[in-house]
């Protein structure tokens, strides 16, 4: 371990910022509100090839999305165990991860009663993205935190983030 | 049981990656892990034990598809890793208990080549020159806090040959150990895993070739009082379906963060130990999950399953290879995707996650500990999934390998003894 210490010296004083100069103000995130879990999966999978998944974490994590998914009832059945699905079943799964959802208030109700009981209910939700884990060696995580159901026109079900 | 044997037919078949590259259940099945063979957790198993319906008998094996002539130095359990078992007892996928293995090896004399240098009749045999001890820790997952079960125990020794072991059985079950009514086994013995292993040459199965008779594996296997498993104290009524009327089992390995590899003394290891492999039912990791994502499955906890391979349940890839392959006429993945599969994975409203689940209520006897409701060593698990995989009413499919070679035992340690390597 004696040898290591000195570099573990040098490492962390390589990492020190210069006395007297002010931090840089912190970047705009550019907004993804229209961003989709398509755009998500992608950038994932160019991941792989670029390794930019410390860039992705950065700019997707706090972003407010809207997403429509698919609730599976048996997935999705109570307000604090609720995973939809972000892609169409019924072709080759090309990711594994289902986004977990946490609600605001009262809206894992809404979004059930809204279901009206089915096995398979396909909603708009609107939350914002705050878990966003990627990497090379442990499975994508992503949680949408206050996810609220809005009514939307007849025969759809939108939900929306306060 | 129906058999489906069907010939081969590849012409302008094109299979996923994924289909070439694994083994058995879950010998070898991710990249990362065919390079760490004394840490891959091949099969794991839990069934009420035959000879007390009060106890629960669980099986973890690793280090896959060993050959009995493996000498001179012979296979073992990895003294630098911990093995486990893991048991969560209400139903959230999260372990509240495990059980921990760590190994230490000896040898009597390093002047010498050989494992034994005369015939070994008894396990404190002076002609026994290496050898590996263990302790047994029960862990409460909650608190981090152990308890030492047994330690110092010593393993079975490789069935070396008729020369060195006139009768191995008998030494090995020296290597059973049993306190205040936990018993406890280390040791090599019979892959007890049976399947057509042409199965990952373009699903080449027909033929019924029994690919795994005369390996070996490394085996630990426990038998304890269902009260010491169950959730604050209270084994469930009989016929209760509360989420702890089963519990969730599933085995892993893990090994230090750090290593060191010096050039003037033995290697260091350092940090904490992470997890390298895991298993609870069989063939999850082998076949529902992609190669992209194998080894950061053995990475992760089950109480992820869902959010990390969920999608992979519900649109599993094997009914595809089948009809393409064999053209079995399975019907496509529906729109609300395969929740009959996640449905099995979470019996009694549990959390669903990749975990063997056995229903432990009072009355639940070895007689009903089938697969899915836990594992026996006689239930044949390929036929079993490969036919839920399908999911076509009426059709068994099978690989055509329906028993093991060799019968396993009445008693503990219940598998059965290893094959010689000189036989």
């Amino acid at each position: 371990m004696n040898r290591i210490l000195p570099l573990v010296i040098l490492v962390a004083a390589c990492g020190k910022s210069d006395h007297g100069t002010p931090p840089p103000p912190p970047a705009q995130k550019p907004a993804l509100e229209h961003a989709t879990q398509n755009d998500l999966a992608k950038e994932i999978a160019d991941a792989e090839r670029l390794g930019t998944w410390h860039e992705i974490e950065q700019r997707w994590q706090g972003q407010t999305l809207r997403w429509t998914v698919t609730r599976q009832r048996l997935l999705c059945s109570s307000a604090n165990d609720c995973n939809v699905a972000a892609f169409p079943v019924q072709r080759p799964a090309k990711q594994g991860w289902m986004p977990l959802l946490t609600f605001a208030p009262g809206q894992y109700d809404a979004l059930a009663q809204a279901c009206d009981g089915q096995d398979q209910c396909e909603v708009t939700v609107e939350g914002i993205l705050s878990e966003l884990e990627v990497s090379p060696e442990l499975p994508t995580k992503v949680v949408l935190s206050k996810v609220r159901l809005v009514p939307g026109p007849a025969g759809q079900v939108k939900m929306a983030h306060t | 049981m129906n058999k489906l044997i069907k010939s081969l037919a590849v012409a302008g078949i094109t299979l996923g990656a994924g289909a070439l590259t694994a083994s058995a259940s879950s010998h070898r099945e991710a990249p990362a892990i065919a390079e760490d063979q004394y840490v891959d957790n091949t099969d794991v198993y839990a069934f009420i034990s035959p000879n007390d319906a009060n106890k629960l008998v669980m099986v973890a094996n690793y280090v896959p598809l060993l050959l009995p002539t493996s000498g001179p130095n012979f296979y073992k359990f990895s003294d630098s890793a911990r093995y486990e078992i893991h048991i969560d007892n209400n139903g959230d996928a999260v372990p509240d208990i495990a059980y921990r293995w760590t190994f230490t090896s000896q040898r009597k004399n390093g002047a010498t080549f050989l494992y034994n240098y005369g015939p070994v009749d008894t396990l404190t045999s002076p002609n026994l020159n290496v050898t590996q001890t263990y302790r047994l820790e029960k862990v409460n997952e909650k608190t981090g806090s152990t308890q030492i079960i047994m330690d110092k125990v010593p393993v079975a020794p490789w069935n070396v040959g008729k020369r060195s072991f006139a009768n191995y059985e008998k030494v090995a079950l020296e290597a059973v150990k049993t306190v205040n009514g936990t018993s406890s086994f280390a040791g090599p013995r019979d892959e007890p895993f049976f399947v057509d292993l042409h199965v990952f040459d373009l699903l080449g199965v027909g033929a019924g070739t029994h690919t795994t008779d005369g390996v070996n594996v490394m085996s630990l296997v426990l038998e304890v009082p269902i009260m010491e498993l169950v959730s604050n104290g209270v084994r469930p009524a009989a016929g209760a379906t509360t989420k702890d009327s089963v519990l969730g089992i599933y085995a892993s390995a893990s090994r230090p963060k750090v290593r060191f590899l010096r050039n003037d003394r033995a290697q260091d290891d350092y940090g904490g130990f992470v997890q390298v492999s895991r298993l609870g039912w069989p063939l999850v990791n082998e076949v529902l999950i992609p190669l992209q994502d194998k080894d950061k499955y053995n990475r992760s906890q089950p109480r992820n399953d869902v959010s990390n391979f969920g999608a992979y349940l519900l649109d599993p890839e094997v009914p595809k290879l089948l009809n393409g392959v064999l053209n079995l006429g399975c019907p496509a993945t529906s729109a609300t995707g395969r929740t009959d599969i996640v449905g099995l994975l979470s019996p009694n409203n549990t959390k669903a996650a990749d975990l063997l689940r056995i229903n432990i209520t009072v009355g639940q006897d070895n007689s009903k500990s089938h697969f899915p409701n836990g594992r026996a060593l006689t239930d044949d698990v390929t036929d079993t999934l490969l036919t839920v995989a399908c999911n076509k009413t009426g059709l068994t499919v099978s690989d055509g390998v329906d028993a093991n070679d060799k019968p396993f035992t009445a008693t503990f340690p219940y598998l059965a003894s290893p094959a010689s390597g000189n036989p």
